[in-house]
């Protein structure tokens, strides 16, 4: 590929391609980031349990003292 | 950590059962040894401490090759185990004589009697209390060693 190609490769691109706008963000990301960055790696943050396994979890424990002669047969199976 | 996923998932797998077993151990050490109780709970003991183990590694493993073709959570994929486990564990208990089936219900290590009108409400249980581990403790562990 000679210069007179690169040139016009070039050209062509720049036409192709709709040009970026230099200006500044409106306010400044930094802070956004962080707080991003800080919510991703806290883990309390990701872990959260459905209505639903609290209600499985509710029905498990009720089930648990409606029947305690089966808590020990759970056990025999877990 | 990229190798060995088949390893990974076994152990992950029978890592809940594993902790069960001192306390299994614990009980029959104060049935038998110290409470002196005449029922010979070793002919059932089997079961919890070699074969449920075991089964709960194998089927994680099931789901590390399965989920791909059918994406089954792992929390549903634990909740079938029951489906498995019970008749399983119901049949070995009969056949070594820790079950024994009566007209009104089931009675274990001639100790504990199970009305069948208990069955469904326990069964249920029994899902819901595998779905959630399966899906918050095996789940965790399977994210840990990489292999969700």
């Amino acid at each position: 590929m000679n210069t007179s190609q690169i040139a016009r490769l070039k050209t062509l691109l720049q036409t192709a391609l709709p040009p970026t706008h230099d200006g500044l963000p409106s306010r400044d990301l930094w802070p956004d980031l962080r707080r991003r960055i800080a919510a991703e790696s806290e883990p309390t943050a990701r872990f959260s349990i459905p209505w639903f396994d609290w209600a499985l979890a509710g029905g498990v424990a009720l089930v648990a003292v409606a029947f305690p002669a089966a808590v020990p047969l759970f056990f025999y199976y877990l | 950590m990229t190798s060995h996923p088949y390893l990974r998932a076994f152990l992950a797998g029978a890592f809940v059962p594993t902790l069960v077993l001192p306390l299994m151990l614990t009980g029959f050490i104060v049935l038998r040894l110290v409470l002196d109780v005449p029922f010979p709970f070793e002919r059932g003991i089997i079961f919890p401490m070699a074969l449920v183990p075991s089964l709960w590694a194998l089927w994680n493993m099931l789901w590390l090759r399965s989920s791909d073709r059918t994406h089954l959570a792992i929390g549903m994929h634990g909740a079938l185990l029951p489906f498995l486990l019970v008749p399983g564990g119901a049949l070995l208990a009969t056949s070594l004589h820790v079950l024994s089936i009566g007209a009104d219900g089931v009675t274990w290590f001639n100790a504990v009697h199970v009305p069948y009108t208990w069955i469904v409400p326990v069964f249920l249980a029994a899902l819901a209390a595998y779905y959630l581990m399966w899906k918050y403790v095996v789940g965790f562990l399977n994210r840990t060693l990489g292999i969700a």
